[in-house]
């Protein structure tokens, strides 16, 4: 982002801040140097007894001060630096958002599910210590289910990240028979990657050991697999410059742990994303486009408040895309159960209602409004997306 | 203007005419169909351009985390020059005095002058302290800047994780959950980029107030008194009125009578209501029945001047009145929200799969589409003209890319995840959606 212009506005305001600065050290010098002064000449009079030498002086100190004028040379100084600190503020406005909430809704939010989502948040990101002072400081109700199981899965994911695979194992054969169930191979991978290891760190009959005891059950499904596997024998001690150099990629590493992880909240019946993110990640993708419509809408702030959907489209990423929507291209209503997509014999699209209208109540064909082939209403197909 | 406001601005005046003869004009209906679906294709292959402008977007909503340092270095600012101007005056009146003033004797002279010498020098440490102060907070300004400037493509998802951190410590702070806000930037080291230090300032003047002490929030008002001034706050006049109260409570009537003399009496061109309604507890007293004045007894009444003086702080250093949490959690829920997010097939990553996601977005609206959005049942993937959807006999819909794969696994046929159903993958035929 471009940034010179407010950086160049700040540097103003520090240069003249510290120019105040140095001012007013000088200012107190100053009278500083003519206090000292003033002592000096009184501790001098060589005669204490006579008040007319004191009283001199200290008017001459007086008259000295006035003519050092402190208050005037300050207030240049600071006037100097009042007009940039208000310029800065001004010139933050003309390049940011001054006010984020003006697309906002009142509508309170229930603190406490606030919190039991945000307590959740730093489970799921391995914030456990932030997520227990979270729980006591806002007095909210431990979630300690899911506390463990996201406890397992970080010292999963963290035994992963130093090669050992142990923690993962466990957890894959605990839950063997339902990962079976959803036909996944977690449990291949992961003895791919602990043979790999073997064979580059032990022995070839280690290696080979290993691979009688779990990687023959996977033999009836996997073959090509094992066999692969198996060929990389031959190349112990070698396996970089051999045609299997392949299986020694770190991604192999990076791809499992998501996969891992992505499985493991699976299991929990949890997203893979923390909910909270996406969500807020939604609001900072979203709020520009809702802000500007709150300032076309300004004149009606009442209708904002109460609106059951919003009037435009707010364009968010594809990774925010979590469910199937059709818009039929004439009327612009969103498909429902009551007017679904219609398929027309040209492969294009209406919604019912459309296509009622077009035919005239289906009483008679109608032509495609995007191509000119005849259609009638029995000829159209329902979609299920 | 913005393409999506025009076309919010078309619909409104198609929407003026309900069910007038939409399907008589189709053609019309067809080419803003036609044009949208171009910009729809444009969106989806999002290019990191697209990805950029974007982020440019959203780093403009940040006005919050530059300001509020800022204003914390202008307060201090402010502040140690006041002190200068204080006790460059004070030697100076001191030395008139003793310039105008009786006769002294030497020794009271040196005294006396010893004195103001030793105040400028505790003004010159303070000064120092104060520059110290001053620099710290010019360079957390600094920081501040250059964190947005930091953000980029390659950096792009670390960065939106701190941001989403300072989000959470702004909502802590806001929530006053102070060690949680401590411990989460600490674990982070994202101190800089959050407000703990001004908050720590609120908190002073919150605790008081819950315990029921007016004096730092009066204090507070007084640091504050010519911009509290400038926004009409009414906040030291809520505090007097609070402060009144406690007096007529504890029976002090006397006392109350002279403290509403000097400090209510000059609200009374402005808040004469609500002056005379507290007045009036005199004749009442804290054991009143009269609904009336029974709730100015009550201790939410402290409750309440707890959640005015956060208004009034968050308002003096330019932050929004609601935590930055909730504004974006809004923005966001509405923009997800379909009615497809409440139905019980609703895919996990969905956030409005949740319960707690789904109260707390219950009275938002729901989001608009202008054009169809179409994602795969078993990939989850966009259906566009990449990955365009097709269509199986019995009118369910799949994306290319998934049925091309289970046709290869499968010596070409093809079998519905949803109904069972079998064909071979040359029955299916394309659909066209725009």
């Amino acid at each position: 982002m471009e940034l010179n212009t407010i950086k160049d506005a700040f540097d103003r305001v520090a240069k003249k801040q510290k120019l105040s600065t140095s001012k007013s050290q000088e200012v107190i010098d100053q009278v500083g140097h003519e206090l000292d002064q003033a002592l000096t000449n009184i501790q001098s009079i060589q005669d204490p007894t006579s008040p007319a030498d004191q009283k001199s002086i200290l008017m001459e100190l007086k008259a000295k001060l006035n003519a050092i004028g402190p208050h005037s040379q300050l207030e240049g100084s600071q006037k100097e630096l009042n007009i940039n600190l208000s310029k800065y503020p001004k010139s933050l406005e003309k390049t940011f958002n001054p006010d984020i909430s003006k697309a906002y809704r009142n509508v309170d939010f229930d603190p406490h599910i606030v919190n039991h989502i945000i307590a959740s948040h730093f489970y799921r990101v391995g914030l456990f210590d932030v997520a227990d002072t979270l729980i006591n400081e806002a007095g909210e109700p431990e979630v300690i289910s899911l506390k463990s199981h996201f406890m397992e899965l970080h010292q999963i994911l963290e035994a992963v990240s130093v090669r050992n695979l142990e923690p993962a194992l466990y957890w894959v054969s605990t839950n063997r028979e339902s990962l079976k169930h959803i036909g996944s191979n977690l449990e291949l991978k992961l003895r791919r990657l602990q043979f790999v290891e073997i064979l580059q760190n032990s022995t070839q009959a280690d290696a080979l050991n290993y691979a009688r005891t779990y990687l023959a059950p996977f033999a009836s499904l996997h073959m090509d697999e094992i066999q692969k596997l198996m060929g990389c024998l031959l190349w112990a001690g070698k396996l970089d410059r051999s045609p299997y150099s392949e299986l020694l990629s770190p991604t192999h590493w990076e791809t499992l742990a998501e996969e891992l992880a992505r499985q493991f909240c699976s299991f929990l019946g949890q997203s893979y994303e923390s909910p909270l993110s996406v969500a807020v990640s939604a609001g900072l993708e979203g709020l520009p486009t809702l802000l500007k419509l709150a300032n076309v809408m300004s004149a009606k702030k009442q209708e904002w408040q109460a609106m059951k959907q919003l009037p435009v489209p707010v364009d968010l990423g594809k990774e925010f895309q979590f469910h199937s929507i059709f818009v039929c291209p004439v009327s612009r209503e969103q498909g429902s159960e009551e007017n679904p997509p219609m398929l027309l014999p040209c492969g294009h699209v209406l919604c019912k209602q459309s296509i009622m209208k077009l035919s005239k109540s289906s009483t008679r064909t109608f032509k495609c409004p995007y191509c000119p082939l005849e259609a009638s209403v029995a000829q159209c197909k329902q979609l299920y997306f | 203007m913005d393409p999506d406001l025009i076309l919010y601005l078309q619909t409104m005046e198609m929407e003026t005419f309900p069910n007038g003869n939409s399907a008589a004009a189709p053609t019309t209906a067809a080419i803003t169909a036609v044009s949208n679906s171009a910009a729809a294709t444009a969106t989806a292959t999002a290019t990191p351009s697209s990805k950029l402008t974007q982020l440019a977007e959203s780093l403009k909503l940040e006005h919050q985390f530059l300001r509020v340092p800022f204003e914390h270095y202008k307060k201090t600012i402010r502040g140690n020059h006041r002190i200068v101007e204080k006790e460059i005056s004070a030697v100076i009146s001191g030395v008139s005095e003793a310039a105008d003033g009786g006769e002294l004797s030497t020794d009271d002279a040196v005294q006396h002058l010893n004195s103001l010498v030793s105040r400028l020098q505790g003004l010159k440490r303070k000064l120092e302290e104060g520059s110290h102060t001053e620099h710290l907070q010019a360079q957390r300004c600094r920081a501040r800047v250059d964190h947005l400037e930091s953000a980029d493509a390659d950096n792009l998802s670390e960065w939106n994780n701190t941001r989403l951190k300072r989000i959470l410590v702004d909502y802590m702070l806001r929530m006053s959950y102070y060690d949680t806000a401590i411990k989460l930037a600490e674990s982070c080291n994202i101190q800089d980029l959050v407000d703990i230090d001004v908050f720590k300032e609120a908190k002073k003047v919150i605790d008081a107030l819950q315990n029921k002490e007016v004096a730092p929030a009066l204090a507070w008002c007084a640091d504050n008194k010519s911009r509290l001034k400038k926004s009409k706050s009414k906040f030291e006049f809520q505090l007097r009125l609070q402060d009144f109260i406690e007096l007529v409570r504890a029976e002090n009537n006397l006392r109350a009578i002279t403290y509403a003399r000097k400090y209510l009496a000059p609200w009374g061109a402005t808040h004469m209501k609500e002056l005379q309604r507290v007045m009036a507890t005199l004749a009442f007293k804290s054991s009143t029945e009269c609904v009336t004045y029974k709730v100015l007894f009550e201790s939410k009444q402290w409750d309440y001047l707890v959640d005015q003086f956060k208004q009034e702080f968050c308002r003096l250093y330019g932050m929004t009145l609601e935590p930055l949490l909730n504004i974006y959690l809004q923005a966001g829920l509405s923009a997800l929200k379909t009615p497809f997010c409440y139905e019980d097939d609703c895919t996990k990553e969905d956030p409005l799969s949740q319960e707690s996601f789904r109260k707390l977005a219950l009275p938002l609206p729901f989001s608009k589409q202008h054009h169809s959005k179409l994602v795969c049942y078993i990939t989850k993937e966009l259906m566009d003209t990449e990955n365009p959807p097709l269509v199986l006999p019995n009118g369910y819909v799949y994306s290319t890319k998934a049925l091309e794969e289970m046709a290869k696994k499968n010596n070409g046929k093809i079998t519905c995840p949803r109904t069972g159903l079998v064909c071979n993958y040359s029955d299916v035929i394309k659909a066209y959606i725009s």
